[in-house]
Protein backbone atom coordinates (compact mmCIF):
# COMPACT_ATOMS: atom_id res chain seq x y z
CA UNK A 1 0.00 0.00 0.00
CA UNK A 2 1.27 3.40 -1.19
CA UNK A 3 2.34 5.98 1.60
CA UNK A 4 -0.13 8.46 0.45
CA UNK A 5 -2.92 5.98 0.69
CA UNK A 6 -1.98 4.85 4.36
CA UNK A 7 -1.89 8.96 4.96
CA UNK A 8 -5.05 9.15 3.14
CA UNK A 9 -6.50 6.11 5.55
CA UNK A 10 -5.68 7.17 8.34
CA UNK A 11 -7.21 10.80 7.52
CA UNK A 12 -10.85 9.07 6.82
CA UNK A 13 -10.62 7.12 10.00
CA UNK A 14 -10.65 10.30 12.10
CA UNK A 15 -13.34 12.09 9.91
CA UNK A 16 -15.21 9.03 10.42
CA UNK A 17 -15.00 9.46 14.05
CA UNK A 18 -15.96 12.89 13.58
CA UNK A 19 -18.89 12.28 11.69
CA UNK A 20 -20.01 9.65 14.03
CA UNK A 21 -19.10 11.67 16.84
CA UNK A 22 -22.18 9.90 19.12
CA UNK A 23 -21.11 6.63 18.28
CA UNK A 24 -17.54 7.10 19.22
CA UNK A 25 -18.38 8.37 22.51
CA UNK A 26 -20.58 5.42 22.95
CA UNK A 27 -17.97 2.92 22.35
CA UNK A 28 -15.65 4.72 24.46
CA UNK A 29 -17.93 4.97 27.04
CA UNK A 30 -18.54 1.11 26.90
CA UNK A 31 -15.19 0.19 26.56
CA UNK A 32 -14.28 2.52 29.69
CA UNK A 33 -16.86 0.95 31.77
CA UNK A 34 -15.79 -2.46 30.99
CA UNK A 35 -11.63 -1.33 31.65
CA UNK A 36 -12.67 0.16 34.87
CA UNK A 37 -14.60 -3.03 35.74
CA UNK A 38 -11.46 -5.50 34.87
CA UNK A 39 -9.08 -2.99 36.12
CA UNK A 40 -10.70 -2.65 39.65
CA UNK A 41 -10.95 -6.56 39.98
CA UNK A 42 -7.25 -6.38 38.46
CA UNK A 43 -6.18 -3.59 41.84
CA UNK A 44 -8.58 -5.91 43.98
CA UNK A 45 -6.31 -8.99 43.17
CA UNK A 46 -3.45 -7.34 43.50
CA UNK A 47 -3.95 -5.44 46.75
CA UNK A 48 -4.95 -9.25 48.26
CA UNK A 49 -1.94 -10.36 46.91
CA UNK A 50 0.31 -8.08 48.69
CA UNK A 51 -1.66 -8.65 51.78
CA UNK A 52 -0.90 -12.51 51.33
CA UNK A 53 2.74 -11.25 50.18
CA UNK A 54 3.37 -9.50 53.52
CA UNK A 55 1.74 -12.09 55.55
CA UNK A 56 3.21 -15.04 53.74
CA UNK A 57 6.66 -13.28 54.58
CA UNK A 58 5.81 -13.00 58.52
CA UNK A 59 5.33 -16.55 58.38
CA UNK A 60 8.29 -18.25 59.45
CA UNK A 61 9.79 -21.22 61.19
CA UNK A 62 11.90 -21.18 64.14
CA UNK A 63 14.76 -23.86 63.83
CA UNK A 64 16.51 -24.47 67.25
CA UNK A 65 19.89 -25.72 67.12
CA UNK A 66 20.73 -29.09 69.87
CA UNK A 67 22.30 -27.73 72.42
CA UNK A 68 25.48 -29.85 72.26
CA UNK A 69 26.23 -28.62 68.69
CA UNK A 70 29.26 -26.43 68.65
CA UNK A 71 29.59 -22.92 66.67
CA UNK A 72 30.80 -25.20 63.50
CA UNK A 73 27.84 -27.64 63.61
CA UNK A 74 25.45 -24.60 64.05
CA UNK A 75 26.59 -22.53 60.71
CA UNK A 76 26.79 -26.20 58.91
CA UNK A 77 23.06 -26.55 59.93
CA UNK A 78 22.24 -23.15 58.29
CA UNK A 79 24.05 -23.55 55.32
CA UNK A 80 21.76 -27.17 55.19
CA UNK A 81 18.50 -25.51 55.44
CA UNK A 82 19.34 -22.33 53.27
CA UNK A 83 20.02 -25.20 50.12
CA UNK A 84 16.65 -26.56 50.20
CA UNK A 85 14.20 -25.85 47.29
CA UNK A 86 11.39 -23.81 48.97
CA UNK A 87 13.07 -22.01 51.60
CA UNK A 88 13.62 -18.18 50.74
CA UNK A 89 15.82 -16.87 53.88
CA UNK A 90 17.33 -17.93 56.58
CA UNK A 91 18.53 -15.65 59.27
CA UNK A 92 20.70 -16.70 62.14
CA UNK A 93 19.64 -15.80 65.83
CA UNK A 94 22.76 -16.69 68.28
CA UNK A 95 21.96 -17.86 71.74
CA UNK A 96 23.47 -14.23 72.26
CA UNK A 97 21.21 -12.71 70.18
CA UNK A 98 18.40 -13.75 71.83
CA UNK A 99 19.75 -13.05 75.43
CA UNK A 100 20.76 -9.53 74.50
CA UNK A 101 16.91 -9.36 74.05
CA UNK A 102 16.26 -9.16 77.93
CA UNK A 103 18.78 -7.09 78.72
CA UNK A 104 16.56 -4.55 80.88
CA UNK A 105 13.66 -6.64 80.88
CA UNK A 106 15.15 -8.72 83.76
CA UNK A 107 17.36 -7.79 86.52
CA UNK A 108 20.77 -6.65 85.73
CA UNK A 109 22.21 -8.99 88.21
CA UNK A 110 21.22 -12.16 86.33
CA UNK A 111 21.56 -10.78 82.86
CA UNK A 112 25.16 -10.41 84.20
CA UNK A 113 24.71 -13.97 85.50
CA UNK A 114 23.45 -15.60 82.07
CA UNK A 115 26.31 -14.45 80.41
CA UNK A 116 28.40 -16.94 78.53
CA UNK A 117 28.02 -20.64 79.38
CA UNK A 118 25.16 -20.10 81.50
CA UNK A 119 22.86 -18.78 78.37
CA UNK A 120 20.11 -20.63 78.93
CA UNK A 121 19.01 -20.25 75.37
CA UNK A 122 19.88 -22.34 72.21
CA UNK A 123 21.06 -20.75 68.95
CA UNK A 124 17.81 -20.59 66.58
CA UNK A 125 17.39 -19.92 61.95
CA UNK A 126 14.48 -17.66 60.85
CA UNK A 127 13.77 -19.46 58.23
CA UNK A 128 10.94 -18.40 55.36
CA UNK A 129 9.51 -20.19 52.75
CA UNK A 130 8.51 -20.22 49.23
CA UNK A 131 5.41 -22.45 49.19
CA UNK A 132 3.34 -22.71 51.78
CA UNK A 133 1.34 -25.02 50.21
CA UNK A 134 0.32 -27.35 52.93
CA UNK A 135 2.45 -30.73 51.18
CA UNK A 136 5.36 -29.06 50.38
CA UNK A 137 5.32 -27.18 53.64
CA UNK A 138 5.28 -30.43 56.13
CA UNK A 139 7.84 -32.35 54.07
CA UNK A 140 10.31 -29.40 54.41
CA UNK A 141 9.79 -28.99 57.58
CA UNK A 142 9.84 -32.87 57.80
CA UNK A 143 13.53 -32.61 55.94
CA UNK A 144 14.13 -29.83 58.26
CA UNK A 145 13.60 -32.16 61.85
CA UNK A 146 15.16 -34.81 60.51
CA UNK A 147 18.51 -32.94 59.77
CA UNK A 148 21.64 -33.67 62.58
CA UNK A 149 21.42 -31.24 65.37
CA UNK A 150 17.77 -29.86 64.81
CA UNK A 151 16.38 -29.89 68.39
CA UNK A 152 13.18 -28.94 67.24
CA UNK A 153 11.54 -26.69 64.96
CA UNK A 154 8.61 -24.35 65.98
CA UNK A 155 5.91 -23.34 63.22
CA UNK A 156 2.31 -23.07 62.47
CA UNK A 157 1.25 -25.42 59.79
CA UNK A 158 -2.64 -24.25 59.62
CA UNK A 159 -1.68 -20.91 59.37
CA UNK A 160 0.31 -21.64 56.29
CA UNK A 161 -2.15 -23.91 54.79
CA UNK A 162 -5.09 -21.94 54.97
CA UNK A 163 -3.15 -18.97 53.19
CA UNK A 164 -1.97 -20.71 50.56
CA UNK A 165 -5.50 -22.46 50.07
CA UNK A 166 -7.12 -18.55 50.12
CA UNK A 167 -4.65 -17.41 47.72
CA UNK A 168 -5.49 -20.27 44.63
CA UNK A 169 -9.01 -19.25 45.73
CA UNK A 170 -8.66 -15.48 45.05
CA UNK A 171 -6.23 -16.07 41.92
CA UNK A 172 -8.67 -18.44 40.12
CA UNK A 173 -11.50 -15.92 41.21
CA UNK A 174 -9.49 -12.96 40.12
CA UNK A 175 -8.60 -14.63 36.75
CA UNK A 176 -12.08 -16.12 35.75
CA UNK A 177 -13.66 -12.02 36.43
CA UNK A 178 -11.02 -10.32 34.77
CA UNK A 179 -11.55 -12.98 31.51
CA UNK A 180 -14.91 -12.67 31.88
CA UNK A 181 -14.92 -9.18 31.43
CA UNK A 182 -12.82 -8.52 28.87
CA UNK A 183 -15.04 -10.75 26.84
CA UNK A 184 -18.02 -9.34 27.56
CA UNK A 185 -16.00 -5.60 26.72
CA UNK A 186 -15.66 -7.06 23.38
CA UNK A 187 -19.04 -8.34 23.20
CA UNK A 188 -20.16 -4.70 23.01
CA UNK A 189 -17.22 -3.18 21.46
CA UNK A 190 -18.17 -5.30 18.33
CA UNK A 191 -21.59 -4.30 18.28
CA UNK A 192 -21.46 -0.95 19.37
CA UNK A 193 -19.00 -0.86 16.20
CA UNK A 194 -21.17 -3.10 13.85
CA UNK A 195 -24.10 -0.09 14.67
CA UNK A 196 -21.85 1.99 13.30
CA UNK A 197 -20.45 0.02 10.20
CA UNK A 198 -24.67 -0.50 9.95
CA UNK A 199 -24.71 3.47 10.16
CA UNK A 200 -22.36 3.72 7.29
CA UNK A 201 -23.31 1.04 4.70
CA UNK A 202 -24.22 3.32 1.97
CA UNK A 203 -20.50 4.41 2.24
CA UNK A 204 -19.07 1.11 2.33
CA UNK A 205 -20.94 -0.20 -1.12
CA UNK A 206 -20.05 2.89 -2.78
CA UNK A 207 -16.67 2.39 -2.31
CA UNK A 208 -16.92 -1.50 -3.08
CA UNK A 209 -19.17 -0.13 -6.21
CA UNK A 210 -15.67 1.87 -6.81
CA UNK A 211 -13.51 -0.86 -6.63
CA UNK A 212 -12.39 -0.72 -3.09
CA UNK A 213 -10.63 -3.82 -1.91
CA UNK A 214 -11.39 -4.79 1.96
CA UNK A 215 -8.61 -3.94 3.00
CA UNK A 216 -8.90 -0.62 2.35
CA UNK A 217 -12.24 -0.49 3.26
CA UNK A 218 -11.56 -1.98 6.64
CA UNK A 219 -8.18 0.23 7.48
CA UNK A 220 -9.96 3.43 8.59
CA UNK A 221 -12.71 1.44 10.41
CA UNK A 222 -9.68 -0.57 12.29
CA UNK A 223 -8.09 3.07 12.86
CA UNK A 224 -11.07 4.46 13.98
CA UNK A 225 -11.39 1.36 16.61
CA UNK A 226 -7.67 2.07 17.42
CA UNK A 227 -8.11 5.39 18.03
CA UNK A 228 -11.41 5.04 20.30
CA UNK A 229 -9.67 1.88 22.20
CA UNK A 230 -6.45 4.44 23.05
CA UNK A 231 -8.26 6.99 24.22
CA UNK A 232 -10.71 4.88 26.08
CA UNK A 233 -7.62 3.66 27.96
CA UNK A 234 -6.05 6.73 28.56
CA UNK A 235 -9.48 7.81 30.22
CA UNK A 236 -10.08 4.64 32.24
CA UNK A 237 -6.33 4.99 33.89
CA UNK A 238 -7.19 8.30 34.83
CA UNK A 239 -10.65 7.59 36.23
CA UNK A 240 -8.93 4.56 38.31
CA UNK A 241 -6.01 6.35 39.44
CA UNK A 242 -8.36 9.30 40.65
CA UNK A 243 -11.02 6.93 42.35
CA UNK A 244 -8.31 4.66 43.91
CA UNK A 245 -6.66 7.47 45.53
CA UNK A 246 -9.26 9.08 47.10
CA UNK A 247 -10.72 5.90 47.98
CA UNK A 248 -6.91 5.39 49.98
CA UNK A 249 -7.41 8.77 51.19
CA UNK A 250 -10.51 7.55 53.34
CA UNK A 251 -9.52 7.65 56.84
CA UNK A 252 -11.91 5.03 56.93
CA UNK A 253 -10.46 2.80 54.61
CA UNK A 254 -6.99 3.39 56.09
CA UNK A 255 -7.04 -0.56 57.13
CA UNK A 256 -6.76 -1.47 53.58
CA UNK A 257 -3.80 0.37 52.74
CA UNK A 258 -2.18 -1.15 55.41
CA UNK A 259 -2.22 -4.18 54.53
CA UNK A 260 -2.33 -3.68 50.54
CA UNK A 261 -0.10 -2.07 48.38
CA UNK A 262 1.88 0.82 51.47
CA UNK A 263 2.94 -2.47 52.96
CA UNK A 264 5.07 -3.61 49.95
CA UNK A 265 6.36 0.70 49.25
CA UNK A 266 6.79 2.21 46.49
CA UNK A 267 8.65 -0.54 44.56
CA UNK A 268 5.35 -2.33 43.97
CA UNK A 269 2.84 0.54 43.60
CA UNK A 270 4.87 1.85 40.11
CA UNK A 271 4.57 -1.64 38.44
CA UNK A 272 1.47 -1.74 39.53
CA UNK A 273 0.14 1.42 37.85
CA UNK A 274 2.62 1.27 35.15
CA UNK A 275 1.09 -2.26 34.48
CA UNK A 276 -2.60 -0.86 34.65
CA UNK A 277 -1.90 1.58 32.10
CA UNK A 278 0.27 -0.46 29.41
CA UNK A 279 -2.70 -3.03 30.07
CA UNK A 280 -5.55 -1.01 29.68
CA UNK A 281 -3.84 1.01 26.68
CA UNK A 282 -3.45 -2.91 25.09
CA UNK A 283 -6.59 -4.19 26.18
CA UNK A 284 -8.21 -0.90 24.31
CA UNK A 285 -6.33 -0.50 21.45
CA UNK A 286 -6.77 -4.81 20.74
CA UNK A 287 -10.39 -4.31 21.29
CA UNK A 288 -11.10 -1.42 19.19
CA UNK A 289 -9.15 -2.67 16.55
CA UNK A 290 -10.60 -6.34 16.57
CA UNK A 291 -13.88 -5.15 17.27
CA UNK A 292 -14.05 -3.18 14.48
CA UNK A 293 -12.11 -5.43 11.86
CA UNK A 294 -14.20 -8.15 13.27
CA UNK A 295 -17.58 -6.83 13.07
CA UNK A 296 -17.69 -5.63 9.55
CA UNK A 297 -18.16 -8.93 8.18
CA UNK A 298 -20.82 -9.39 5.73
CA UNK A 299 -20.58 -5.51 5.19
CA UNK A 300 -17.47 -7.01 3.10
CA UNK A 301 -18.40 -9.61 1.30
CA UNK A 302 -17.01 -8.37 -2.19
CA UNK A 303 -20.44 -9.87 -3.87
CA UNK A 304 -22.94 -7.72 -1.69
CA UNK A 305 -23.99 -4.94 -1.04
CA UNK A 306 -22.99 -3.00 -3.85
CA UNK A 307 -26.05 -1.28 -5.18
CA UNK A 308 -28.18 -2.13 -2.29
CA UNK A 309 -28.58 -2.07 1.45
CA UNK B 1 -17.01 -6.14 -24.15
CA UNK B 2 -19.96 -7.71 -22.46
CA UNK B 3 -21.43 -11.33 -23.25
CA UNK B 4 -24.39 -13.23 -21.24
CA UNK B 5 -24.43 -17.07 -22.39
CA UNK B 6 -27.90 -19.03 -21.89
CA UNK B 7 -27.67 -16.91 -18.34
CA UNK B 8 -30.40 -18.05 -15.86
CA UNK B 9 -31.02 -16.15 -12.20
CA UNK B 10 -32.92 -17.54 -9.81
CA UNK B 11 -33.17 -15.71 -6.28
CA UNK B 12 -32.88 -17.75 -3.09
CA UNK B 13 -36.39 -17.13 -2.40
CA UNK B 14 -37.43 -18.88 -5.77
CA UNK B 15 -37.79 -15.75 -7.70
CA UNK B 16 -36.34 -16.19 -11.48
CA UNK B 17 -35.55 -12.72 -12.23
CA UNK B 18 -33.84 -13.88 -15.41
CA UNK B 19 -34.24 -16.95 -17.91
CA UNK B 20 -32.28 -17.86 -20.51
CA UNK B 21 -30.48 -14.54 -21.87
CA UNK B 22 -27.99 -14.38 -24.65
CA UNK B 23 -26.80 -11.19 -24.89
CA UNK B 24 -23.34 -9.64 -26.74
CA UNK B 25 -22.36 -6.32 -26.17
CA UNK B 26 -19.41 -5.08 -28.07
CA UNK B 27 -16.99 -2.54 -27.41
CA UNK B 28 -18.18 0.99 -28.04
CA UNK B 29 -21.57 0.18 -28.37
CA UNK B 30 -24.55 2.55 -25.98
CA UNK B 31 -27.37 0.08 -25.69
CA UNK B 32 -30.86 0.94 -23.56
CA UNK B 33 -32.65 -1.88 -21.47
CA UNK B 34 -35.76 -1.18 -20.88
CA UNK B 35 -38.47 -3.32 -19.54
CA UNK B 36 -41.64 -2.95 -16.65
CA UNK B 37 -40.31 -3.05 -12.99
CA UNK B 38 -39.70 -6.05 -12.04
CA UNK B 39 -38.58 -7.59 -14.96
CA UNK B 40 -35.10 -8.43 -14.01
CA UNK B 41 -33.30 -5.24 -15.32
CA UNK B 42 -31.50 -4.84 -12.13
CA UNK B 43 -30.42 -8.07 -12.13
CA UNK B 44 -29.49 -7.62 -15.49
CA UNK B 45 -26.81 -5.08 -14.51
CA UNK B 46 -25.47 -6.63 -11.15
CA UNK B 47 -24.38 -9.84 -12.71
CA UNK B 48 -22.18 -7.81 -14.69
CA UNK B 49 -21.28 -5.78 -11.99
CA UNK B 50 -20.33 -9.47 -9.68
CA UNK B 51 -22.96 -8.67 -7.15
CA UNK B 52 -24.84 -11.17 -7.94
CA UNK B 53 -23.89 -14.50 -9.38
CA UNK B 54 -25.82 -16.59 -12.21
CA UNK B 55 -27.85 -19.78 -11.15
CA UNK B 56 -26.47 -21.17 -14.69
CA UNK B 57 -24.66 -19.86 -17.71
CA UNK B 58 -21.73 -17.25 -18.43
CA UNK B 59 -21.21 -13.90 -17.55
CA UNK B 60 -18.02 -12.23 -19.31
CA UNK B 61 -17.19 -8.55 -18.94
CA UNK B 62 -13.76 -6.51 -19.99
CA UNK B 63 -12.91 -9.77 -20.79
CA UNK B 64 -12.93 -11.25 -17.06
CA UNK B 65 -15.00 -14.70 -17.38
CA UNK B 66 -17.17 -13.90 -14.09
CA UNK B 67 -17.52 -17.50 -12.90
CA UNK B 68 -13.31 -17.88 -12.85
CA UNK B 69 -13.12 -14.85 -10.79
CA UNK B 70 -11.42 -15.08 -7.71
CA UNK B 71 -13.46 -12.80 -4.86
CA UNK B 72 -9.84 -10.63 -3.95
CA UNK B 73 -9.78 -10.21 -8.69
CA UNK B 74 -13.60 -8.70 -7.97
CA UNK B 75 -12.40 -4.92 -7.13
CA UNK B 76 -10.29 -4.50 -10.01
CA UNK B 77 -12.81 -5.88 -12.14
CA UNK B 78 -14.97 -3.13 -10.58
CA UNK B 79 -12.34 -0.57 -11.76
CA UNK B 80 -13.16 -1.11 -15.54
CA UNK B 81 -16.54 -0.22 -14.78
CA UNK B 82 -18.41 3.25 -13.75
CA UNK B 83 -21.42 2.63 -11.95
CA UNK B 84 -24.46 5.73 -11.50
CA UNK B 85 -26.80 4.70 -9.87
CA UNK B 86 -30.74 5.82 -9.68
CA UNK B 87 -30.37 7.92 -6.19
CA UNK B 88 -26.93 9.10 -7.11
CA UNK B 89 -25.29 7.24 -3.64
CA UNK B 90 -23.08 10.44 -2.83
CA UNK B 91 -21.64 10.77 0.42
CA UNK B 92 -23.55 13.69 1.82
CA UNK B 93 -20.44 14.71 4.08
CA UNK B 94 -17.64 14.75 1.81
CA UNK B 95 -17.54 18.03 -0.57
CA UNK B 96 -18.25 17.22 -4.33
CA UNK B 97 -14.30 17.26 -4.87
CA UNK B 98 -14.03 14.87 -2.34
CA UNK B 99 -17.12 12.54 -3.55
CA UNK B 100 -15.00 12.09 -7.08
CA UNK B 101 -11.41 11.98 -5.58
CA UNK B 102 -12.73 9.13 -3.43
CA UNK B 103 -13.23 6.81 -6.36
CA UNK B 104 -9.50 7.82 -7.54
CA UNK B 105 -8.25 7.35 -3.77
CA UNK B 106 -9.66 3.40 -3.63
CA UNK B 107 -8.01 2.66 -6.43
CA UNK B 108 -4.68 4.23 -4.63
CA UNK B 109 -4.15 7.05 -6.96
CA UNK B 110 -1.44 9.87 -5.56
CA UNK B 111 -2.42 13.08 -4.35
CA UNK B 112 -0.84 14.55 -7.56
CA UNK B 113 -3.15 12.72 -9.73
CA UNK B 114 -6.39 13.20 -7.79
CA UNK B 115 -5.55 17.04 -7.89
CA UNK B 116 -5.06 17.11 -11.69
CA UNK B 117 -7.35 14.66 -12.66
CA UNK B 118 -10.69 15.68 -10.55
CA UNK B 119 -11.56 19.06 -11.82
CA UNK B 120 -11.51 18.06 -15.34
CA UNK B 121 -13.86 15.72 -14.83
CA UNK B 122 -16.10 18.06 -13.05
CA UNK B 123 -15.52 20.35 -15.67
CA UNK B 124 -16.28 17.69 -18.28
CA UNK B 125 -19.80 17.22 -16.68
CA UNK B 126 -19.91 20.95 -15.84
CA UNK B 127 -19.35 20.99 -12.12
CA UNK B 128 -16.34 23.15 -12.06
CA UNK B 129 -18.15 25.83 -10.07
CA UNK B 130 -19.28 23.27 -7.40
CA UNK B 131 -16.29 21.18 -6.42
CA UNK B 132 -16.59 22.68 -2.62
CA UNK B 133 -20.20 22.21 -2.30
CA UNK B 134 -21.56 19.31 -0.50
CA UNK B 135 -24.55 16.89 -2.11
CA UNK B 136 -27.68 18.60 -0.44
CA UNK B 137 -27.02 21.96 -1.87
CA UNK B 138 -27.28 20.91 -5.60
CA UNK B 139 -30.53 20.18 -7.53
CA UNK B 140 -31.03 16.54 -8.46
CA UNK B 141 -29.75 17.05 -11.69
CA UNK B 142 -26.61 18.16 -10.60
CA UNK B 143 -26.12 15.51 -7.57
CA UNK B 144 -26.49 12.88 -10.81
CA UNK B 145 -23.70 14.42 -12.68
CA UNK B 146 -21.15 14.32 -9.81
CA UNK B 147 -22.20 10.79 -9.56
CA UNK B 148 -21.67 10.29 -13.47
CA UNK B 149 -18.38 12.06 -13.17
CA UNK B 150 -17.19 9.76 -9.75
CA UNK B 151 -18.13 6.68 -12.56
CA UNK B 152 -15.85 8.62 -15.11
CA UNK B 153 -12.73 9.94 -13.32
CA UNK B 154 -11.18 6.29 -13.30
CA UNK B 155 -11.35 6.09 -17.13
CA UNK B 156 -13.59 2.73 -17.09
CA UNK B 157 -14.08 0.75 -20.33
CA UNK B 158 -17.81 0.56 -19.25
CA UNK B 159 -20.22 3.12 -17.53
CA UNK B 160 -23.29 1.31 -16.44
CA UNK B 161 -26.09 3.24 -15.16
CA UNK B 162 -29.32 2.27 -13.50
CA UNK B 163 -32.29 4.25 -14.11
CA UNK B 164 -29.89 7.44 -13.63
CA UNK B 165 -32.98 9.84 -14.43
CA UNK B 166 -35.09 8.17 -12.33
CA UNK B 167 -35.11 11.19 -9.77
CA UNK B 168 -34.51 14.12 -11.69
CA UNK B 169 -36.74 16.26 -13.29
CA UNK B 170 -37.62 15.26 -17.13
CA UNK B 171 -35.78 18.41 -18.63
CA UNK B 172 -32.57 17.35 -16.87
CA UNK B 173 -32.73 13.67 -18.30
CA UNK B 174 -31.67 15.09 -21.49
CA UNK B 175 -28.75 16.91 -20.06
CA UNK B 176 -27.65 13.48 -18.45
CA UNK B 177 -28.09 11.20 -21.40
CA UNK B 178 -26.19 13.81 -23.51
CA UNK B 179 -23.49 13.44 -20.97
CA UNK B 180 -23.72 9.81 -21.64
CA UNK B 181 -23.87 9.86 -25.02
CA UNK B 182 -20.97 12.01 -25.73
CA UNK B 183 -19.00 9.83 -23.16
CA UNK B 184 -19.96 7.07 -25.36
CA UNK B 185 -18.84 8.98 -28.39
CA UNK B 186 -14.85 8.68 -27.20
CA UNK B 187 -15.18 4.78 -27.02
CA UNK B 188 -17.12 4.17 -23.39
CA UNK B 189 -19.21 1.42 -23.42
CA UNK B 190 -22.23 2.56 -22.24
CA UNK B 191 -25.43 0.45 -20.99
CA UNK B 192 -28.62 2.80 -19.66
CA UNK B 193 -31.27 0.80 -17.64
CA UNK B 194 -34.67 3.40 -18.22
CA UNK B 195 -38.58 3.02 -18.44
CA UNK B 196 -38.55 6.78 -20.03
CA UNK B 197 -39.79 5.89 -24.02
CA UNK B 198 -39.13 9.37 -24.75
CA UNK B 199 -35.72 8.98 -23.80
CA UNK B 200 -35.25 5.98 -25.66
CA UNK B 201 -36.84 6.98 -28.65
CA UNK B 202 -35.02 10.55 -28.63
CA UNK B 203 -31.86 9.10 -28.87
CA UNK B 204 -31.93 6.21 -31.23
CA UNK B 205 -29.65 3.78 -29.80
CA UNK B 206 -29.93 0.06 -29.42
CA UNK B 207 -32.64 -1.44 -27.14
CA UNK B 208 -32.90 -3.89 -25.51
CA UNK B 209 -36.24 -5.44 -24.10
CA UNK B 210 -36.90 -7.64 -20.94
CA UNK B 211 -39.70 -8.87 -20.00
CA UNK B 212 -40.75 -11.34 -17.02
CA UNK B 213 -36.94 -12.15 -16.99
CA UNK B 214 -36.26 -12.99 -20.93
CA UNK B 215 -35.19 -11.11 -23.16
CA UNK B 216 -38.21 -10.36 -25.88
CA UNK B 217 -36.75 -7.75 -28.38
CA UNK B 218 -33.16 -6.68 -29.18
CA UNK B 219 -33.21 -3.58 -31.86
CA UNK B 220 -30.09 -2.38 -32.89
CA UNK B 221 -29.26 1.04 -33.37
CA UNK B 222 -31.66 3.02 -36.04
CA UNK B 223 -29.14 4.67 -37.47
CA UNK B 224 -24.61 5.82 -37.01
CA UNK B 225 -24.33 7.76 -33.66
CA UNK B 226 -24.80 11.55 -34.35
CA UNK B 227 -23.14 14.04 -32.37
CA UNK B 228 -25.71 15.91 -29.99
CA UNK B 229 -26.88 18.82 -31.88
CA UNK B 230 -29.56 20.51 -29.71
CA UNK B 231 -27.68 20.73 -26.48
CA UNK B 232 -30.56 20.75 -23.32
CA UNK B 233 -28.79 23.91 -21.88
CA UNK B 234 -25.62 26.15 -21.69
CA UNK B 235 -24.03 24.32 -19.25
CA UNK B 236 -24.30 21.16 -21.48
CA UNK B 237 -23.35 23.26 -24.95
CA UNK B 238 -19.92 24.63 -22.93
CA UNK B 239 -18.98 21.35 -22.01
CA UNK B 240 -19.96 19.40 -25.29
CA UNK B 241 -17.16 22.78 -26.90
CA UNK B 242 -14.57 21.97 -24.39
CA UNK B 243 -14.70 17.89 -26.04
CA UNK B 244 -15.23 19.20 -29.28
CA UNK B 245 -12.41 20.78 -29.52
CA UNK B 246 -10.02 17.72 -28.53
CA UNK B 247 -7.82 16.71 -31.79
CA UNK B 248 -10.32 14.59 -33.66
CA UNK B 249 -9.29 10.84 -34.88
CA UNK B 250 -7.28 10.01 -31.90
CA UNK B 251 -8.25 6.65 -30.00
CA UNK B 252 -10.99 7.32 -27.46
CA UNK B 253 -9.25 6.63 -24.41
CA UNK B 254 -6.37 8.86 -25.46
CA UNK B 255 -8.92 11.46 -26.68
CA UNK B 256 -10.57 11.31 -22.64
CA UNK B 257 -6.63 11.17 -21.49
CA UNK B 258 -6.14 14.40 -23.20
CA UNK B 259 -9.05 16.19 -22.31
CA UNK B 260 -8.92 15.15 -18.42
CA UNK B 261 -5.01 15.65 -18.08
CA UNK B 262 -5.39 19.39 -19.43
CA UNK B 263 -3.62 18.27 -22.85
CA UNK B 264 -0.60 17.01 -21.36
CA UNK B 265 -1.06 12.90 -22.26
CA UNK B 266 2.03 10.91 -23.58
N1 LIG C 1 -32.18 -9.95 -3.72
C1 LIG C 1 -33.34 -10.43 -4.22
N2 LIG C 1 -33.92 -11.49 -3.64
C2 LIG C 1 -35.07 -11.99 -4.12
N3 LIG C 1 -35.72 -11.49 -5.18
C3 LIG C 1 -35.18 -10.43 -5.79
C4 LIG C 1 -33.96 -9.85 -5.35
N4 LIG C 1 -33.67 -8.81 -6.16
C5 LIG C 1 -34.66 -8.76 -7.07
N5 LIG C 1 -35.58 -9.73 -6.86
C6 LIG C 1 -36.75 -10.02 -7.66
O1 LIG C 1 -36.32 -10.33 -8.96
C7 LIG C 1 -37.17 -9.77 -9.93
C8 LIG C 1 -36.38 -8.84 -10.84
O2 LIG C 1 -35.93 -7.74 -10.08
P1 LIG C 1 -35.06 -6.57 -10.69
O3 LIG C 1 -33.94 -7.18 -11.44
O4 LIG C 1 -34.74 -5.64 -9.60
O5 LIG C 1 -36.09 -5.90 -11.70
P2 LIG C 1 -36.12 -4.46 -12.35
O6 LIG C 1 -34.82 -3.79 -12.10
O7 LIG C 1 -36.38 -4.72 -13.78
O8 LIG C 1 -37.24 -3.72 -11.71
C9 LIG C 1 -38.26 -9.05 -9.16
O9 LIG C 1 -39.36 -9.93 -9.06
C10 LIG C 1 -37.64 -8.83 -7.81
O10 LIG C 1 -38.64 -8.81 -6.82
MG1 LIG D 1 -34.37 -2.01 -11.08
Amino acid sequence: MRLSSLGYLIKEGFRNIKQNAFMAVASILVLVSCLLLSGSAYLVFVNIESAFDYVYSQNVAVVFAAETADEAAVAALGEQIRALSNVSDVELISKEDTLTRYEGVIPEATFEQLQGTNNPFLDSYKVTFIDLDDAVFKSTIQSIKDMPNVDDVSYNGDIAATLAHLRSVVMLIGGVVIIVLLFVSLFIISNTIKLTVYSRRLEIGIMKSVGATKAFIRLPFMWEGMVLGFAAGLLSYGIMHLIYTRLMAMPALGFISFTSLSVTGLSTVMPVWAELLVGFLVIGVLTGMLGSGLSMGRYLKEESGVSSD
Amino acid sequence: MIEFRGVHKTYANGTKALRDVNINIEKGEFVFIVGASGAGKSTFLKLIMHEEVPTAGEVIVNGYKLSKLKRREIPYLRRTMGIVFQDFRLINTMTVFDNVAFAMRVTGASKREVRKRVPYILGLVGLENKARSYPMELSGGEQQRVSLARALVNNPALIIADEPTGNIDPELSYEIMELLTEINRRGTTVLVVTHEHDLVSHFHRRVIVIEDGTVVSDVPQEQPAVPVSEPANDVVADVLDTIQSAPKGSPADAVIDDIVNGGDAQ
